[in-house]
């Protein structure tokens, strides 16, 4: 099949009444998410996965990614109207988008950022076409030991790219790890660390654990500091950018997109630093660098395309590998595998209606998006102005719901507000929850990998050398670990945004 | 700064050596062939390790100010009653049932954690327990205790 009768394929998929329903309510569940502050799209979408089961696989994943680029664009209505990012990727949109709505430019502000987002989400759809059949193809000669390597690759991005101590997000991964080994051991099946418990022996679960961590956390976070709305009383009128807006857009979109998209095939990055990455690109390449943070379209334009980009390149190494490059893409595997299907080098060939059905419906979704976006702007404002002290009973009610719902078992509600009380002190202490949701939803096939690859050579970590695709794998860890001069221009670059802006 | 991520760090110390002395009860197995625990104990050493370097950073690192003011306070009070209602919550979720268990909660959150009006709090606690029950017993068939009210 050549890439267009497939793509046709995906959109013969994605039109059925069941699969386009499915991308309707992931997106448009995405942007109400993405308006509301205090629940992101990792809680979202890991309350939805107990939902997923009475769909199809097709549809799930349908669903699932529409949430997360659904949550993108509603994520940037909020920096611009109220200066308070609804989601951690559209904290860049704010410093200039904000701006714009003060001087009455809300409108385009607004209209850019969605037009930003579709342009972004349809060059990053082309990027997956193009790039994931060849590297499906490498994929496929990949055995434990390149497994390995590459997962070890991928822990060492994600500590290193974390804000803050690399120390402390070290320790955040082999915590998560170390949790990921409660249950049966993957390989003899034999219990680990369940004290004689039958809960246990399943380990603990990832919903309540990523609902904690990312959803009863930040309800507790916004209530310690108490979260002011105020919305920009203006009239949003004229969402189209005028041919100047567009004229000034161009460039900064395109470099966002490309940008975007390939830093986030990267492991660890996610959307949030293209986004940063990309707004400062556009400030040095500016003539006028110092009129950023005054409501430069510019500076909307960038990042709004990054964040979507990204989301698109994350898709990659998914679709390709099965390794989850970051937290949304983690919860993404596990729906994945909650139907039984393993993404990876084979999904292409054995579900080809997965992989093309899910592609064809970005497209798709991208165009609801719009549709919803634009002329319904009006109501997602209003949403803004429903009082926090009556959001979060709600959103901490459907928490605990979400989790009863899927187990049946109390005991999951309380490891859930365990791990609410710990993300919010970790938040607190300064670690990072990331990492450790990523090693541990990794963390078996990291196991596996190695154990199997011991297997392998009887014993010899020599095997990790030998092969030259794990030898590259690990050269390159080594070359991440040892280089931060690399890093630090990048740093540089980040540093001169200015983030108390933000705030 | 210091005595924050000095104490933080000592937590994570003392559970990594816990898991430590957990994982050493596991089969460690040969490294031809790794039993169950050579995984653990490989994560919980390195995790000690990690902890305890953070521990000599924290030592090493210069006297923090003294902070916390009374908002800081008033604000995690507000953070410990919430995180203890849903505890509460999650207990007698099954022996009391849903409705009756939602409808306090959420009367505690309106008249303790944000002191509502009696008549906007019992009112708000009221339709909204009523209304979650509804959508997700009723409507989408979510199986929620019905405890004391199961007639």
């Amino acid at each position: 099949m050549d890439l267009f009768t497939s793509l046709a394929y995906g959109f013969s998929v994605t039109l059925a009444p069941a699969n386009l329903f499915a991308c309707f309510v992931g997106v448009f569940v995405g942007t109400l998410i993405g308006v509301l502050p205090g629940i992101g799209p990792v809680a979202t979408m890991s309350l939805l996965l107990p939902v997923t089961y009475a769909l199809s696989p097709t549809a799930s994943i349908i669903m699932m990614a529409g949430v997360y680029y659904g949550a993108m664009y509603g994520g940037s209505t909020t920096s611009i109207l109220v200066n308070i990012p609804g989601e951690a990727a559209s904290v860049v949109t704010c410093l200039d988008g904000y701006q714009m709505a003060r001087q009455g430019r809300a409108g385009p502000a607004l209209g850019m950022a969605a037009f930003g987002s579709f342009i972004a989400g349809t060059l990053s759809v082309l990027g997956i076409m193009l790039l994931a059949p060849p590297l499906t193809k490498a994929a496929l000669r990949f055995g434990p030991p390149e497994i390995f390597a590459l997962l070890l690759l991928g822990f060492t991005m994600v500590t290193y790219l974390t804000a803050g101590s690399k120390l402390k997000a070290v320790a955040m991964a082999l915590l998560g790890m170390l949790l990921g080994t409660i249950g049966l051991d993957p390989i003899t099946a034999s219990p680990r660390f369940t004290y004689g418990t039958l809960t246990l022996a399943d380990g603990l679960g990832l919903v309540p654990i990523i609902m904690g961590l990312f959803g009863i956390s930040e309800v507790l976070l916004n209530i310690e500091k108490g979260v002011e709305q105020e919305v920009f009383e203006t009239r949003i009128k004229g969402l189209l950018p005028t041919r100047d807006d567009w004229k000034r857009s161009a460039a900064p979109m395109a470099r966002g997109s490309v940008l975007g998209f390939l830093l986030g095939i990267l492991p660890g990055i996610g959307a949030i630093i293209p986004t940063f990455i990309s707004y400062a690109l556009e400030r040095r390449l500016s003539k006028t660098p110092e009129r950023f943070g005054t409501g430069m379209i510019e500076g909307v334009a960038a990042p709004e395309a990054a964040n979507n980009a990204a989301t698109g390149g994350a898709m990659i190494p998914l679709l390709t590998l099965g390794i989850a490059p970051n937290v949304v893409m983690a919860v993404l595997l596990s729906a994945f595998l909650i139907h039984g299907v393993q993404p990876g080098p084979l999904l292409i060939r054995e579900h080809p209606e997965i992989f093309w059905g899910v592609v064809a419906s970005m497209y798709i979704g991208n165009v609801m998006l719009l549709i919803l976006n634009l002329p319904l702007i009006g109501l997602w404002v209003q949403l803004l102005r429903v009082p926090y002290g009556i959001l979060f009973p709600l959103i901490l009610l459907f928490c605990v719901i979400g989790v009863y719902s899927e187990s049946g078992n109390v005991w999951d509600i309380v490891v859930m507000l365990g791990f609410g009380g710990l993300g919010y002190l970790m938040r607190k202490f300064e670690f990072e929850p990331a990492p450790m949701v990523l090693a541990f939803v990794l963390g078996r096939m990291t196991e596996e990998s190695i154990r199997q690859s011991l297997l392998i050579s009887r014993g010899s970590f020599e095997i990790l050398l030998t092969r030259p695709i794990a030898t590259t794998f690990l050269a390159i860890t080594l070359a991440v670990m040892v280089a931060p001069l690399v890093v630090s221009p990048v740093r540089r670059m980040l540093r001169t945004v200015p983030l108390e802006e933000a705030d | 700064m210091r005595r924050r991520d000095l104490g933080a760090a000592a937590v994570l110390l003392a559970f990594g050596l816990f898991a430590l002395t957990q994982a050493r009860g596991l089969r460690f197995g040969t490294v031809v062939a790794p039993g169950p625990g050579f995984f653990p104990l490989c994560l919980a050493a390195a995790f000690s390790l990690v902890s305890l370097g953070l521990l000599v950073r924290a030592l090493r690192m210069p006297a923090g100010e003294a902070r916390a003011s009374s908002a800081d306070a008033a604000g995690r009070a507000k953070v410990v009653g919430t995180l203890g209602g849903l505890m509460v919550y999650a207990l007698v979720l099954e022996p009391v049932g849903f409705l009756l268990a939602t409808f306090a909660l959420l009367l505690f959150f309106f008249t303790a954690l944000q002191r509502q009006r009696w008549f906007v709090a019992l009112g708000g606690s009221l339709v909204t327990s009523v209304a979650t029950y509804l959508v997700f017993k009723v409507w989408l068939g979510v199986n929620l205790p019905a405890g004391l009210l199961s007639f």
